[in-house]
């Protein structure tokens, strides 16, 4: 109520002098998680325009006309970034023309997620409910799938929600069943066109005036070591093959490891190679019987407690508004709760390149932040009471939202 | 008049067979040109029977039959003496499973078509996997190749079948030797086979194991039904019919499938024979107590490829553990005096099986159990006993010759005789070089020749002792070695046979020509003196060490089952799900499977006691809508219609998803046929009972479900363009119920008025049980026009849908199916994966539950499943429910769908000891099972699973050791990826 009325204020004060004081909000009492693992008790933090002003115990400077939000008792977060996503670039899974994540062909490093992101998907919202305030739209299929980029979940259109700009390519190393009697052969055969293509677009870049390639031209940046190349790969062999082909043709090239089931089993491979990975969804079934039961749960743990980076992330489109359970999972099952958080906030902003902007509630920092009236990081406690992107308050009420209260009033007037 | 026929026929039939045998119907191109077949062998040893074993003995062959056999038999004159002194014979084996001489028929369909009907030509049943019409003794031909196999392997007669289709006609008996067919046929119409797979057949039904077996029992109805009606002429059935009465063979491909088949068996009071796939020995009391006998392959799998770590892990405990254990399959059903044949089949070649054999017998099978399951069982399954099996007066002349006892390594067969006629398989050398030879012109030095798999050495002893490389070509020798012990230079001899025994072929003398160099050479004789005293090679292997079967046959499974305990939870916090809601630091007591005290300082005597201070006791969850454990298949996608088909008859035990499961806390779940089609098969609700076999986890007594479906699926909408089924609309839909249940009223008219004429479907039988309040429909469901639909047809016909389930728009309908008295079971949060689901919302259980509709959260999902607890508490979020709400909808208000809440679902004093401790709040993202209990015994136990992780590991490494071990000794290996228990979720075709 309180705030209520200074926004009314503000909107008098505006027209009256064309400044807004209210451009700075304080929000005091909760549990701030920074986002680094530091947690602050009764914090206080400020937001000025775009940006976190102060976080901290107490306040080190005096604002007026400040806008001041009470949330005793309640968490603040750092906005969630979704990683791994297909978010806005698919509608409805069973209904073709609402996809626009896999093209055509095996190598397509030169087509893009960030035109084809549709940022009034009715599932954006859904995601915002739940934190999810950014996401990383990843093409998928074919062997070279495309250049990912990092988008806000709220935005007017694409160019307005961009965060990063083709922040990678994704490579989906091939796996072929070992049941099929010619695997081997045909898995040689796949991992030759990979090297071959590396190669070619390798040479293409030495070219003085070369004619003109799309996909080799579009392989610059990754082989001057722009931008990350994200392996997708899940089986171990896999996983050894790929990371070994990279580190000892293409040493530039950045790697980061997705999916990665079987990574607990290379711990040391990957910390000798300082890989980071990217889980995709532990909310799953063991890849084995002889797996421990609740070995996905634990992998993060175990790869956390190594020394290697992970980022914890939900492959799909609508299931990512549980991204904070997934890591929650990850923390009841080893992790620290403040772990689990980094993993989908400072980490994954890391592996972007874009942790001085967003991932943590560090002063300077876009002030993209959650309050929650409890544990955010578990189903019964998570409700957001606000959420800001970049300074800017988010109305949470979505489409499913309303259509409980349409119901509900029919039933209620009866 | 009827009687005195058969009497007559009795009577005379030893005539007739007298006379057959030496007749033939076929007419001469030239002089008739028979030869006598007449002959004696002697001085043998010979296994007239297991446990029968005649020394220094003779058979004596006339005309394709034993004429005599015995000790001290006179032989007649006029038959030919065969000295074959020393050796064994044995009767010919016999093969209950084969399909030798039979051309392969069409591949196995397995895509999806949309042949609905069956378009054979002729006057056929409507389903082409009943090929009942098929005659084996109509298309069998000599095979002159697999003949030779077979008898090189000892198997004088087969079974053979067509092996195509669930019913396969009729097999024939038949006589493996290379002469005509009219006399290789000994019994055309020996038995009838069947098998769970469909085969040739274009039709897509049935296109699941549940299916497979509902066509079998309707089948079975129809045949009976026929002999009745006069309406329709059909081949099938008068196949059926005349066939009825011979042995049945029934193929079953794995343990699970053994108890499935003994299942028709028993319903249908038939027997059958039940061809295994050599796993049975992992569920002998329960094949035991079926009574069937069965045919056991000796399919032994070679060591996989384990010698690369990343490939050992693709490889299940059980495949590891089946490798080791399989070799004692045979051992174990003849310890459990399960009867019992051998069969061929799985085993690539003659040497194989032999080797297996030869393994089985190590394994622990006796010789002569190994016999008689080769010999004589067969022949008395197939009521030949007296013609085949065994060697006595009178019996054909099928007998295979050895150089040694039949189990021991080195034996191999020499020749092998059909109705008299001999098959040579190993030509015998017209002269024995072996033994130990002395020098004429040498005093004191001594040639020792021996002889390994047909290669022979010598060793000369002399001054010094001396390899000799022996060379052989038709009698002629080249002996080399060199002069003496440090010497290079070669020594050669020629030589040749002087003298030789003609009644052993023992060489007596050799003469020749040594060569010292190419100028020097003198002349060699060397003389036989003795036969080499031959170390006793039977060191006999000690019976090999192997682990123990386990409970299911899969990771985390039990030597022994656990078994119900007296326990007392002491201390806990209990959500009772009852009006007492909940109790702090409580006490909960357990005995015999059910909760017998609640209270403060609860005592029970010799109890144990669980600290359960800080903890929560609650019932376990109930999964509503699970299809966990099920075997090939989870619909049954090829009819509208498919009410007879029961995923109760593919219940998969071994299934770890089951033991999964019950780390998240799950006791029971409901087995729900998928949503493929508006009228879907009967569920099956379990207990989790992990380690039982698939009967002991049903719930005894559980009121019968079925499954119905609407909207996307049933419409085939997302099928690409194999569509064509009806219906393809929403307003079809409602047609296929309406004419269903219209149908089944009639049908019930009908039987009343005619019960014998009337035939038995099981598809109106249960549309019945349905209408008549006996059977409870889970309907898949998502917007508010087909909810609403549904409830209008069962209003009409006058009964109510139990549960919709998924039931994505029931907030829309909230007041509508209160009316109705329809339960809810939803998903918390799914959306967005199809076209009928865009109005999904996560509050809608909230909302359902508010408006006084009985409320689920289910999973449709393994993984799922086993963090119900985690999707009750979104609804707290969502819909801000309490926590007591939310908890009841994954356990007590599932327990009232299924109509088990009599027994289970909430903690009370009588009631289904069905609990769980858990770590924390139950709807905490922390909480863990520490244990799951169902019926009072604990089938989860968080600690243990730790302490079984390290034994699994352990047994895991024992055996890849033991593999890598005998790689090194030389045995062959095969790349191995096991198969991985199924996901279902229910818009899976399979």
């Amino acid at each position: 109520m309180k705030y209520l009325i200074i926004i009314k204020s503000c909107v008098v004060s505006l027209l009256l002098s064309g400044i807004c004081a209210a451009q700075t909000t304080i929000i005091s009492g909760a549990t701030i998680h920074v986002g680094n693992g530091q947690v602050i008790e009764n914090g206080v933090l400020v937001i000025e325009k775009d940006r976190l002003l102060e976080v901290g115990t107490s306040l080190k400077n005096l604002y007026k006309n400040a806008k001041v939000l009470d949330a005793s008792g309640k968490h603040i977060y750092p906005g969630l970034i979704a990683m791994n996503n297909i978010m806005g670039l698919n509608e409805i899974d069973a209904v073709r023309a609402t996809k626009d994540y896999q093209e055509q062909g095996e190598f397509n490093p030169n087509v893009r997620s960030q035109i084809a992101f549709h940022t009034d998907s009715k599932i954006l919202p859904t995601a915002i409910y739940n934190g999810v305030l950014y996401t990383q739209a990843v093409p998928q299929g074919g062997v070279i799938s495309g250049s990912s980029s990092l988008l806000k979940t709220k935005a007017w259109n694409w160019e307005d929600a961009t965060v990063v700009k083709d922040d990678g390519i994704h490579l989906n190393w091939p796996q072929v069943s070992p049941n099929n009697p010619k695997h081997e052969e045909i898995l040689r055969e796949a991992i030759l066109e990979i090297e071959t293509f590396f190669a070619n677009a390798q040479q293409y870049q030495q070219q003085n005036k070369p004619i003109f390639n799309a996909r080799f031209a579009a392989m610059k940046d990754l082989l001057n070591g722009k931008g990350n190349l994200y392996i997708h790969a899940q089986e171990a062999q896999s996983i050894v093959r790929a990371v070994g082909f990279f580190k000892q043709h293409y040493p530039a090239i950045k790697l980061v490891l997705v999916g990665a089931s079987d990574a607990y089993l290379l711990i040391d491979f990957l910390k000798t190679n300082q890989i980071p990975v990217v889980l995709s969804n532990i909310h799953r079934l063991p890849m084995r019987n002889a797996e421990a039961i609740d070995q996905p749960y634990v992998t993060p743990y175990q790869l956390v407690r190594a020394g290697i980076k992970v980022a914890i992330s939900l492959e799909g489109s609508w299931e990512s508004r549980n991204l904070a359970y997934i890591a929650g999972t990850a923390s009841a099952y080893g992790l620290s709760r403040e772990e689990a958080l980094q993993s989908i906030t400072l980490v994954p902003a890391q592996l972007m390149g874009i942790d001085k902007e967003i991932g943590s509630l560090e002063v300077n920092k876009k002030a993209s932040i959650l309050i929650a009236e409890g544990d955010l990081l578990n189903m019964k406690t998570s409700k957001l009471w606000k959420a800001f992107i970049a300074g800017e308050e988010i109305d949470l009420n979505n489409e499913q939202v309303k259509l409980a209260e349409k119901y509900l009033n029919k039933y209620l007037k009866k | 008049m009827n009687k005195i026929l058969k009497l007559s026929v009795f009577l005379w039939l030893p005539f007739i067979t007298q006379n057959i045998f030496a007749q033939s119907s076929f007419p001469n191109n030239g002089p008739a040109n028979p030869l006598p077949n007449y002959f004696a062998l002697t001085q043998v040893n010979i296994q007239t029977k297991p446990g029968e074993l005649l020394q220094n003995a003779s058979i004596v062959v006339k005309d394709g039959k034993i004429e005599s056999v015995g000790v001290g038999i006179i032989i007649p004159k006029e038959a030919k003496i065969i000295n074959a002194s020393g050796k064994y014979i044995y009767a010919s084996f016999i093969d209950l499973f084969s399909d030798y001489g039979i051309e392969p028929s069409g591949l196995n369909q397995n895509g999806r078509t949309q042949l609905y009907e069956n378009n054979k030509k002729g006057a056929y049943a409507w389903n082409d996997a009943v090929k009942s019409y098929q005659e084996a003794a109509n298309v069998f031909k000599v095979d002159d190749k697999k003949s030779k196999l077979l008898l090189a392997s000892g198997f004088g007669a087969c079974l053979t079948a067509v092996p195509d289709g669930i019913f396969r006609g009729t097999a024939a008996l038949v006589l493996t030797g290379q002469a005509h067919e009219q006399k290789m046929i000994v019994k055309a119409n020996a038995a009838t086979q069947m098998s769970f797979n469909k085969g040739s057949s274009k039709q897509p039904y049935p296109g699941s194991m549940m299916g497979v077996i509902a066509l079998i029992r309707q089948t079975y109805l129809d045949a009976s039904w026929y002999t009745q009606q006069k309406y329709e002429y059909l081949i099938n059935f008068e196949h059926l019919n005349t066939y009825k009465n011979l042995p049945t063979i029934f193929e079953a491909e794995n343990k699970l499938a053994v108890l499935r088949a003994a299942k028709i068996a028993q319903e249908f009071k038939l027997s059958y024979i039940i061809k295994g796939n050599g796993d049975e020995y992992q569920r002998i009391p329960e094949i035991k107590s079926t009574g069937m006998r069965l045919i056991v392959p000796l399919n032994f799998p070679k060591p996989y490829e384990v010698g690369n770590p990343l490939d050992a892990i693709k490889v299940n405990l059980a495949d590891l553990k089946h490798w080791e254990m399989a070799p004692a399959n045979a051992a174990q059903i003849s310890k459990n005096n399960i009867p019992f044949a051998l069969t061929t089949q799985g085993c690539s070649d003659a040497k194989v099986f032999w080797q297996n054999l030869q393994k089985a017998v190590l394994h622990g099978l006796s010789a002569d159990q190994a016999l008689a399951a080769l010999t004589t069982t067969p022949a008395a399954w197939m009521n030949m006993h007296k013609q085949i099996g065994s060697l006595e007066k009178g019996m054909l002349a099928n007998f295979f010759v050895c150089n040694g006892p039949i189990f021991e390594p080195e034996t191999h067969i020499l020749n092998h005789y059909i109705l008299g006629e001999t098959h040579v398989i190993e030509p015998e050398p017209s002269y024995k070089l072996t033994g130990n030879y002395s020098f004429k012109s040498l005093p004191n030095t001594w040639l020792s020749i021996t002889e390994k798999e047909g290669k022979y050495s010598g060793v000369l002893r002399g001054k010094d002792t001396l390899k000799v490389q022996i060379s052989e070509q038709e009698g002629l020798f080249l002996f080399s070695f060199t002069k003496n012990k440090e010497s290079k230079s070669p020594v050669q001899v020629n030589a040749w046979i002087h003298e030789i025994d003609s009644q052993t072929q023992q060489i007596k003398a050799l003469h020749g020509k040594m060569w010292i160099s190419q100028e020097e050479s003198e002349p060699f004789v060397l003389l036989f003196d003795s036969v080499q005293t031959q170390k006793s090679k039977k060191e006999s292997k000690p019976q090999p060490n192997i682990g123990k079967v386990i409970y299911p046959f899969c990771e985390y499974g039990n030597e022994q089952l656990p078994q119900a305990e007296n326990l007392v939870f002491k201390g806990a916090t209990v959500w009772t799900n009852e009006a007492d809601s909940i109790l702090t630091e409580t006490d909960v007591a357990v005995s015999k499977g059910k909760i017998v005290a609640i209270g403060k300082n609860v005592n029970l005597p010799n109890a144990r006691v669980i600290d359960a201070k800080g903890k929560f006791l609650t019932n376990g969850i109930i999964d509503e809508h699970s299809h966990i454990a099920i075997y090939r298949g989870l619909n049954e996608c090829t009819q509208n219609n498919t009410s007879e088909v029961r995923i109760g008859d593919v219940v998969n035990c071994d299934d770890i998803n089951i033991y999964r499961q019950l780390s998240g806390g799950v006791v029971a779940c409901q087995q729900l046929h998928g949503s493929c089609n508006p009228i879907g098969g009967q569920s099956s609700i379990i207990k989790l009972r992990w380690g039982k076999a698939p009967e002991d986890m049903k719930i005894a007594n559980a009121a019968g479900f079925i499954k119905f479906a609407l909207g996307e699926n049933v419409k085939q909408s997302n099928w690409g363009t194999e569509t064509g089924r009806f219906p393809q609309t929403r307003m079809g839909v409602e047609q296929v119920y309406y004419d269903a249940f219209i149908r089944a009223r009639a049908y019930e008219a009908a039987q009343k008025e005619n019960p014998k004429l009337t035939r038995k479907d099981l598809e109106m039988e249960t549309m019945l049980e349905i209408l008549n309040k006996k059977r409870f429909i889970s309907c898949h469901s998502y917007v508010q026009s087909e909810i609403n639909m549904l409830m209008h047809v069962a209003d009409s016909m006058g009964f109510v849908v139990n549960t919709f389930t998924h039931i994505l728009e029931g907030y829309k309908v909230a007041d509508k199916m209160k009316k109705h008295g329809a339960s809810a079971s939803t998903f918390a949060d799914w959306w967005a994966y199809k076209f009928e689901v865009i109005d999904a919302i996560p509050q809608n259980a909230g909302i359902l539950n508010q408006m006084g509709v009985v409320t689920a959260i289910n999973s449709d999902d393994a993984e799922m499943g086993r963090r119900l607890n985690q999707e009750a508490a979104k609804i707290i979020k969502y819909a801000g429910i309490s926590e007591m709400d939310a908890w009841k909808m994954v356990t007590l208000n599932p327990a009232k769908m299924l109509h088990i809440d009599q027994q289970t679902g909430s903690i009370k004093v009588g009631k289904d000891a069905d609990l769980v401790l858990w770590s924390d709040n139950p709807l905490s993202i922390d909480a863990k099972a520490l244990y799951t209990l169902v019926d009072g015994t604990i089938y989860f136990d968080r600690e243990q699973d730790k302490e079984w992780r390290n034994a699994l590991q352990k047994e895991r490494s024992r055996l890849i050791q033991k593999m890598l071990e005998a790689k090194q000794n030389g045995e062959k290996t095969e790349l191995k990826i096991s198969e991985l228990d199924p996901d279902y979720h229910c818009e899976d075709f399979e």
